[in-house]
């Protein structure tokens, strides 16, 4: 199935199974760590606990899925969009409540994500997007992507800007100037995939004709990397470096992954290695923060874990059909993922696993 | 692929001008007892008055990859669309993409093309092309309008009620000189059977190309519109390489105007059938079930397009004929 002949360790253990009624569209943890939100196709909303992995029903299946979720970086908020065109905003007192609801015409939310360091929100609306501000209650904002209906949002890890994928590339807004024109990577084609690096120095953009470009903010030169299998859907960078203080870039097209890492001599540029690959498109690509412990989650129904974001070291398997999406812990303790057919999984770190990695 | 073809939604694409009933069909096809789950795209959302949770808006996005090269042009937001709904695929068994009345209907076909998800997971069934027979001669001149026709595998000629038979007659061979291969219905008030709208399978390779025989047998065709079919049937065998490469050069200078060819052909030293389809530049061929042993063995092709020159597009398919010994 592999073209690995890496050694298979136990680094996690499964912790608790649960299901929903439909499609897992995201899993989104709290930053610090206690819970989890997880929301399906038909509409549920659902709050884990870690201690206990007891849930809260936060909404029952209403018909409609919700595609985007997320907690705000203090983990006072949570926010949920999607088909019905209603964005909703809970606070926890430390019960959730729900504070805010906006109600949108037809067009489907299916990105919404906060700031890294304010409770500010921003979603999707067709072509623009909405900045909302948690603490005045207010929507400070309408930025106008304008080419297309917006694919992508995501902060600078710093909060220094918002980029907004779509037609034609992306577009970034400073946060402190929303009314200057925003910089704009132009790719030939529509950005899928949008990814900073954690050090806020490179954004990296996966395209729809099989290609990524790889911005160093302030430089105006980007790198074009191409030879992918199909469009580019998952990108994701490691915050550790294996060498030349150089974070890693992950790639997913299609069934492969690809690696990049950034060589020391300019003109080599970024040097990539294959990881064997899945039998089914890949739907989910993270790092585990503070290593270089890479998981893939494929439609194949398997989720790989790659040590070094070379080898494979672990094969995690346990839906009837495939992977949807998966996240890690803020701390890289757990892992979880969630299925096509409404499976929900968490893996814990195994003592075994620990102990085999101490030695 | 197997697993992948038995899944796959089909998706019939509704076209035709603003009027011309493409909603009244569009509410035929949502409330008839067909036993089938209908999800609907629909892009002029105020049209349709049902309330139905399988009914979604969008705005048409078209986007142009490779410095827009007309067969590179997809429409992204089908693409996001038919993704975000094939997560719900329990939820209905069929797809209806409904176009704008000034809608082209090209990057919506080709997005079944090119898109590898949507390649994937869904299957093209049809282009339905409604035409209000009382009002389509204003419209003539506009592109969209003779477009629509050319794309269609069904055409409803719709309000016939509204025109003499004489007229109705001469506006079926009107039609029937820009699109040989499409299936045409009169209708009234859109009432059609929903087995001739669904499940019509016209972009599989292995359904039979069917050319209207009075199209093959006219002497005159009208030739006052620059859409126009030419169907070529030819006895004897194709040397394979001469036609690749008539065919690459002439969907490489030609592209733009061939709206969409079909065919069946009969290569020199194969014993199956090549079929063939293509929609602008993008061709898609394979060899298909053996030539049966009291069968005829003979090339048809249909070539819809603007601006066709028949005589040399005769000719030149002529010209890739293996010489018979005589």
């Amino acid at each position: 199935m592999f073209s690995t002949n890496a050694k298979l360790r136990s680094l996690f253990e499964l912790r608790h199974q649960s299901s929903l009624s439909n499609y897992v569209t995201r899993v989104a943890w709290s930053p610090i760590g206690k819970g989890f939100a997880v929301c399906s196709a038909a509409g549920e909303i659902l709050l884990y606990s870690m201690k206990t992995f007891e849930s809260v029903v936060l909404q029952t299946e209403t018909g409609c899925s919700i595609d985007s979720l997320a907690f705000s970086y203090d983990g006072q908020f949570l926010a949920a969009g999607g088909q019905s065109g209603e964005v909703n905003i809970w606070q926890f007192k430390p019960k959730p409540e729900l504070i805010q609801t906006f109600k949108n015409r037809s067009a489907w939310i299916d990105q919404l994500q906060w700031s890294p360091t304010q409770n500010d929100l921003a979603f999707s609306l067709g072509k623009t997007v909405q900045i909302w501000d948690a603490e005045s209650r207010e929507i400070v904002t309408t930025l106008l992507f304008g080419d297309s209906s917006v694919s992508q949002i995501v902060w600078h890890p710093g909060g220094e800007s918002i980029s907004l994928g779509g037609y034609q590339g992306i577009k970034i807004w400073m946060t402190n100037h929303w009314d200057d024109d925003p910089y704009h990577l132009i790719v030939p084609s529509a950005s899928v995939a949008v990814a900073w690096s954690p050090s806020g120095r490179y954004v990296a953009s996966g395209n729809l004709d099989r290609t990524i470009n790889v911005l160093e903010w302030g430089n105006p030169d980007p790198w074009m990397m191409s030879g992918f299998p199909g469009k580019v859907r998952q990108l994701a960078w490691s915050d550790r470096s294996i060498r030349n203080n150089a974070p890693l870039l992950a790639s997913a097209s299609a069934e492969s992954i690809v690696v990049w890492e950034k060589h020391e001599d300019e003109a080599i540029g970024w040097e990539s290695r294959v990881l064997g690959s899945h039998e089914g498109v890949v739907q989910g690509l993270c790092f585990q923060p503070d290593t270089t412990l890479l998981a893939s989650a494929s439609e194949d129904g398997s989720i790989v874990l790659w040590w070094q974001a070379t080898s494979m070291t672990q094969v995690l398997e346990g839906v009837s059909d495939g992977f949807s999406c998966l996240a890690w812990h803020p701390q890289g303790s757990y892992l979880i993922a969630g299925g096509e057919q409404g499976e929900l999984l968490i893996w814990g770190q195994s003592s075994r696993g620990q102990g085999f990695k101490r030695r | 692929m197997v697993t992948e073809l038995e899944t796959a939604v089909p998706v019939t694409v509704l076209t035709g001008y603003l009027g011309a009933g493409k909603t009244t069909l569009l509410n035929r096809i949502l409330t008839h007892e067909h036993g089938k789950k209908v999800a609907v795209i629909v892009n002029e959302f105020g049209e349709v008055g049902i309330d139905n949770q399988l009914v979604i808006d969008t705005d048409e996005e078209i986007f142009e990859m490779n410095n827009g090269c007309i067969c590179c042009t997809v429409r992204g937001d089908l693409i996001r669309m038919i993704g975000n709904l094939m997560k719900r695929r329990d939820r209905f068994d069929h797809i209806v993409i409904e176009t704008t009345g000034l809608a082209d209907p090209a990057p919506v076909i080709q997005t079944f093309f090119m898109d590898e998800d949507v390649q994937s997971l869904t299957s093209l069934d049809a282009v339905v092309t409604v035409v209000d027979a009382k009002h389509i001669a204003q419209h003539w001149e506009a592109d969209e309008a003779q477009e629509q026709i050319a794309f269609a595998d069904v055409i409803l000629l719709n309000k016939i009620d509204l025109i003499s038979v004489a007229e109705l007659d001469e506006l079926e061979k009107k039609i029937r000189s820009m699109n040989a291969m499409a299936k045409i219905y009169r209708t009234r008030d859109a009432q059609i059977e929903m087995d001739a709208l669904l499940g019509v399978k016209a972009f599989d390779l292995d359904r039979a190309l069917e050319i209207d025989p009075n199209f093959l047998g006219e002497d005159a065709h009208e030739h006052d519109e620059t859409v126009t079919s030419v169907a070529i049937v030819e006895s004897g065998e194709v040397d394979g390489n001469q036609l690749n490469t008539w065919l690459s050069h002439l969907l490489r200078y030609q592209g733009q105007d061939i709206f969409r060819m079909k065919g069946i052909l009969n290569i020199a030293g194969e014993d199956n059938r090549f079929v063939f389809q293509g929609v602008h530049m993008l061709f898609d061929g394979k060899p298909d079930r053996l030539w049966k042993p009291n069968e005829t063995r003979k090339n048809e092709l249909v070539f819809i397009g603007r601006n066709l020159d028949e005589t040399a597009l005769r000719e030149d398919f002529r010209a890739c004929l293996v010489p018979t010994q005589s």
